[in-house]
């Protein structure tokens, strides 16, 4: 049994210990199985304090993304490696994410934020929140609204000069070399998931004094980007690329590896085996504005 | 040492000689809003887009309503003009061609600025021209308005005299390029139109009514904009030619000008019945929002019932089409911002607005300080250019 567990079973059952000091050793257990894996350089499983709080109650096997006992993050890593090593035009990425475990805490939109460098009115995974029916019977959810990725995107063939384009791998991109600023794909989208670079920094509102943060170049597209001269892409429309620049060195999407809740999913929907294509297969799935026909390739488990 | 000849004995003309011209105003009033302007333009050129209300989620807004404006009232109006001179054989009128020709040149600069300006890296422009996708309809909508203006600048030149052309050869070179401005001319209108009929994520826009609903305004536009013309430099005020060709002009632009808000009139209705939620409110922001007064007072008080009422009624005095023709001109561009900003003030996820809270991530646009300045700098650049071309050059119709 892990040190978890130890920690746990003592804070649930030991009558002497308070709730202050059982929040306090609950999160630190917690926080600990989170960054543990940063730190080691490998993820490792983790029966971590949510799965050992409800062990008694829920059996760890009964969840999806513990099949066999694997962790989802080092199974979707087991995808993403398996996929890599097939050609492009033949893996296709896809992305689930569980509004039933969505606590709405906004950690993949600062994690995206954070990775991609992203300046003040951009953001690529807003977190809209939804609440449904009156007191009282009145229900909230969380919905994490990435760029869809669709299969058919409205967006793409709106540009007028080719700067936007669907990959074999189905993830739309943008060269921002090339685009123009005209923002035609932006009133295309029909899930407003495109954003404007208006050339503002942080640092503007705060002093005037641009931080040290906002002066590193975002790694997007693997081609470092520096805002800070004034150049591209700012004056460009930018969208969420499920992080093609981790993807093609290995790493899961910040969204991804970020979710608390561990409700978003990541893989190649090509590859029956992965994960994700095992989630989309449940009969709880949804999609945004199916009826459009845009074939999105984000899927909900409501 | 021999003398050199003098060819001119007489004596240079004396700085008093300027004589002031009604015309001249308008340079004067070009230049007195390009300097109430010129801040705009400077806080465009220094910093961009952000000190304007556009945003990511309304991405346009009054500086491309403003272009549509100008593209209708451009086009449209030498359609109407191309149509009657040389189908209808309407030939009285072919006396404003130079005036015709060098208004629509100027209204087109200032459209292809106002959009050049829009843009969020103008100075690739010429990528559209290097790196073209014809799948996109604003792809079309540069290529076509880069020929009209070819053939325009060719007409006008030609017109004017500063092309050294035969006068036969040149009749028939502007024959020709007047037919070819008529299908140049209806594709930009419907390309513009289907700029946003082709946009399947706003459901107002998404209509194949919506390019022909442009070619009808654009036709309305044009037609007041060409009666206007003709009471404002009609050479000879007195003639009966002159008064005819208003009267024509006149009931002409009021059929369309009815006509049109029949069209739109069925239009919106079925959308209202209709009741698909996310057209209907879209529509019904424009009909009942915080802006409501644009579109029925402007629009359809100021700019359609007024006119059609005084042009059907008094379409044999000048003064009266002037006024009606002014009236219909000016508020049309309510019009195209109503096309415009109420569908893209509409979100298109329940939600998105509260996600994230940021000034540039909004739905309630409404065009700033900033914005009206740059229009008000073009359109200072356009009456000034204008004004100069009236003084300077042979556009004004002769007696």
């Amino acid at each position: 049994m892990s040190q978890e567990d130890d920690l746990l079973k003592e804070a649930l059952h030991g009558d002497e210990v308070s709730r202050r000091s059982f929040l306090g050793k609950f999160a630190s257990a917690v926080f600990a199985g989170l960054v543990a894996p940063a730190v080691a350089g490998k993820v490792e499983p983790l029966h971590a304090a949510p799965a050992t709080q409800a062990g008694n109650l829920v059996p760890l096997l009964n969840l999806p993304e513990a099949i066999e006992g694997e962790h989802p993050v080092e199974r979707m890593m087991d995808d993403l490696r398996r996929a890599l090593q097939k050609p492009m035009d033949q893996r296709k990425w896809g992305m689930v994410i569980d509004l039933r475990k969505c606590t709405g805490c906004s950690g993949c939109n600062i994690a995206c934020v954070t990775e991609n460098k992203l300046p003040p009115g951009v953001t690529y995974r807003p977190v809209m929140t939804e609440t449904q029916g009156t007191f009282p019977n009145v229900a909230r959810r969380f919905v994490p609204r990435p760029c869809l990725q669709c299969d058919n995107p409205p967006c793409t063939p709106v540009c007028p000069v080719k700067a936007t384009w669907k990959r074999a791998d189905g993830i739309t991109v943008i060269d921002y070399d090339r685009c123009i600023g005209c923002r035609y794909c932006m009133t295309a989208c029909p899930y407003s998931a495109r954003y404007y670079d208006f050339g503002t920094f942080y640092g503007d509102s705060e002093g005037g004094e641009r931080q040290p943060y906002e002066l590193l170049p975002t790694p997007e597209y693997g081609k470092n980007y520096l805002r800070d001269r004034g150049g591209s892409p700012i004056g460009n429309v930018r969208k969420c690329h499920f992080c093609i620049h981790r993807i093609e060195r290995g790493d899961l999407p910040a969204c991804v590896l970020s979710c608390m809740g561990r409700a978003t999913y990541f893989g190649d929907m090509n590859d029956p085996r992965s994960l994700v294509s095992e989630l989309i297969a449940q009969p709880n799935i949804m999609r945004l504005k199916e009826e459009l026909g845009t074939d999105p390739k984000v899927f909900y488990l409501v | 040492m021999a003398q050199l000849p003098i060819s001119n004995q007489e004596t240079p003309p004396a700085r008093s000689s300027f004589k002031w011209q009604a015309t001249d105003l308008v340079w004067i009033a070009g230049l007195i809003l390009l300097l109430i302007g010129a801040w705009g333009m400077w806080q465009r050129v220094a910093y961009g887009l952000f000190p304007t209300s556009l945003n990511s989620y309304v991405p346009w807004g009054l500086w491309v309503g403003f272009y549509d404006y100008l593209v209708w009232l451009e086009v449209g109006s030498l359609l109407v003009f191309t149509t009657l001179v040389y189908l209808v054989g309407f030939k009285a009128l072919n006396r404003l061609k130079p005036i015709v020709l060098f208004t629509g040149l100027v209204i087109l600069f200032a459209a292809l600025l106002i959009v050049l300006l829009d843009l969020g890296r103008p100075l690739r422009f010429w990528h559209v021209y290097i790196y073209p996708d014809f799948g996109s309809m604003i792809t079309w909508m540069v290529w076509l308005h880069t020929l009209y203006l070819v053939v325009l600048l060719a007409e006008l030149l030609l017109v004017m005299g500063w092309l050294s052309v035969a006068e036969g050869p040149k009749e028939r070179i502007l024959k020709g390029l007047a037919y070819l401005s008529l299908p140049m001319g209806l594709a930009l209108i419907i390309v513009s139109g289907s700029v946003f009929g082709v946009v399947t994520a706003r459901p107002l826009w998404n209509t194949s009514s919506l390019p022909l609903m442009f070619l009808i305004s654009s036709l309305a536009a044009g037609s007041g904009l060409l009666a206007l013309l003709a009471v404002l430099f009609w050479p000879d005020k007195k003639a009966a030619e002159y008064r005819q060709v208003v009267g024509r002009l006149a009931r002409l632009t009021a059929w369309l000008l009815l006509g049109g808000a029949f069209a739109a009139s069925i239009i919106g209705l079925t959308f209202l019945y209709q009741g698909s939620p996310a057209r209907a409110e879209a529509l019904m922001l424009m009909l009942t929002g915080p802006f409501w007064w644009s579109f029925w007072i402007v629009h359809i008080l100021l700019g359609v019932v007024v006119p059609i009422l005084i042009l059907f009624n008094q379409p044999d005095k000048p003064a009266w089409v002037g006024v009606a023709a002014t009236l219909s001109v000016i508020t049309f561009v309510a019009v195209t911002l109503n096309v415009v900003i109420p569908v893209l003030a509409t979100p298109e996820l329940e939600g998105l607005a509260l996600s994230y809270v940021d000034p540039k991530m909004r739905y309630d646009y409404v065009p700033n300080t900033a914005e009206w300045l740059l229009v008000t700098f073009i359109a200072g650049l356009g009456a000034l250019l204008y004004g100069l071309g009236l003084r300077w050059l042979p556009v004004k119709p002769k007696a």
